[in-house]
């Protein structure tokens, strides 16, 4: 995903300014994504010249508000209508680690698996607390509730993953 | 303060060549407030575990706690478990015949409390896992997530400060597991002691504290929190 998309589906919601593009960005994101005022900035301008935001007027305190525009609208829901591919996703650091474990034969995978289950165990009990205490806005529960099933896939692919290789040996 | 502690447990299925070896030297407690998950394979020795801690088994070796009791020792297990215990199973065990404020009434009847004093209990517990609309159904006219969330209410009932979970989220899909999981939080937050064993790691999360085991054997376990170290 791009900014200019998270920032598209804001304005969609009516006009805004950059500094309220920021807060709301990372308050439906659960601040999973912290954004700097720059990029918003950089991105907004950007868009502006590709015609799908455009300025408005300045307010009493100098702060500009944009408005998506019908070629902006179009732009988001073609996004929202394409699905996202593997390949738009960064590779999994884990299972590289784990894959070079196996290749390197004189690593100990069982206690790499160990390892890393309990530390993943720690990060899925912290994202449950943080779950717990969220009580505001739903797009914030729906972020912790998409890190939390990874966690919890990430665990199962290490308990299967010491399943096969046990029986391996 | 502990409520449940396992020292050196050791507890061995049939004898001889046939042996099974399905706990060998856990030692494990859970105190005040606290909720700890098992984590482990079907066949690592979860259930025995919990079967062991809550009395239902003998240990083969090593000793059991329940507060200051040594459970080798207590005369009338039955009446101590119902008393001090709760206990969710994976199949629910609800009676058919009975409503859902019966079944949830049944201990404390068998406890002699008498019908009136222990339906105003059911329904009491009922309200707070925000069930009381349930009261007057039968267990068939129940949806799997409202069974489970009585069968626990049911393990609730009385002033248990142990409750003892085996898989209590079943086949639920995630959204009613987590409910079942937010009430057990909030008794462990009301100073009970909860002992959860599951293979999901989801829920295992839900825990103060998650313990590993494989064959028999704690293998790991995350640290508690600081916020839970009283």
């Amino acid at each position: 995903m791009s900014i200019r998309h998270g920032l598209l589906a804001l304005l969609s919601r009516g006009p805004r300014h950059g500094y309220q593009l920021r807060v709301e960005f990372e308050a439906s994101t659960g601040a999973t994504w912290p954004l700097n005022i720059g990029q918003v900035y950089t991105t907004l301008s950007r868009m502006e010249r590709d015609g799908l935001v455009e300025p408005g007027e300045s307010d009493e305190q100098g702060r500009v508000v944009h408005t998506i525009t019908t070629a902006g609208r179009e732009e988001l829901a073609r996004w929202f209508s394409t699905p996202i591919v593997p390949s738009d996703r960064p590779r999994d650091e884990l299972v590289i680690k784990l894959a070079m474990a196996v290749a390197a034969k004189e690593v100990d995978v069982a206690d790499v698996i160990r390892r890393q289950r309990t530390a993943t165990m720690r990060t899925l009990q912290q994202l449950t607390k943080a779950k717990r205490g969220a009580t505001d806005g739903v797009a914030r529960r729906l972020v912790l509730d998409s890190m939390i099933f990874r966690a919890e896939a990430e665990q199962r692919w290490l308990d299967h993953c010491e399943a096969v290789l046990k029986e391996e040996r | 303060m502990t409520v449940v502690r396992l020292a050196e447990v050791s507890r061995v299925h049939g004898e001889g060549a046939t042996a099974v070896h399905a706990l060998k030297g856990v030692s494990l407690e859970v105190g005040e407030g606290e909720l700890v998950a098992v984590k482990g394979p079907s066949g690592s020795g979860k259930s025995t575990l919990l079967n062991v801690a809550g009395g239902l088994e003998r240990p083969t070796s090593g000793t059991v706690w329940i507060g200051e009791q040594d459970l080798a020792a207590v005369r009338d297990p039955a009446a101590f478990r119902r008393r001090g215990v709760g206990y969710v199973f994976q199949d629910l065990n609800l009676i058919p015949s009975l409503t859902a404020a019966e079944n949830v009434m049944l201990p404390r009847e068998l406890d002699g409390v008498r019908s009136r004093p222990a339906r105003e209990e059911a329904l009491a517990v009922l309200t707070e896992i925000g069930g009381e609309e349930l009261a007057d159904r039968f267990p068939d006219e129940l949806s799997g997530g409202q069974r489970q969330r009585v069968a626990i209410a049911r393990a609730l009932v009385g002033e248990r400060r142990l409750l003892l979970a085996d898989e209590p989220t079943g086949a639920l899909d995630t959204h009613a597991g987590d409910e079942i999981l937010q009430i057990l939080r909030a008794r462990c937050d009301a100073g009970a002691a909860v002992l959860l064993v599951t293979h999901e790691p989801r829920y295992a999360a839900w825990a103060d504290r998650v313990v590993f085991l494989r064959d028999g054997t704690v293998v790991d376990a995350t640290e508690a929190p600081l916020a839970s170290a009283r």
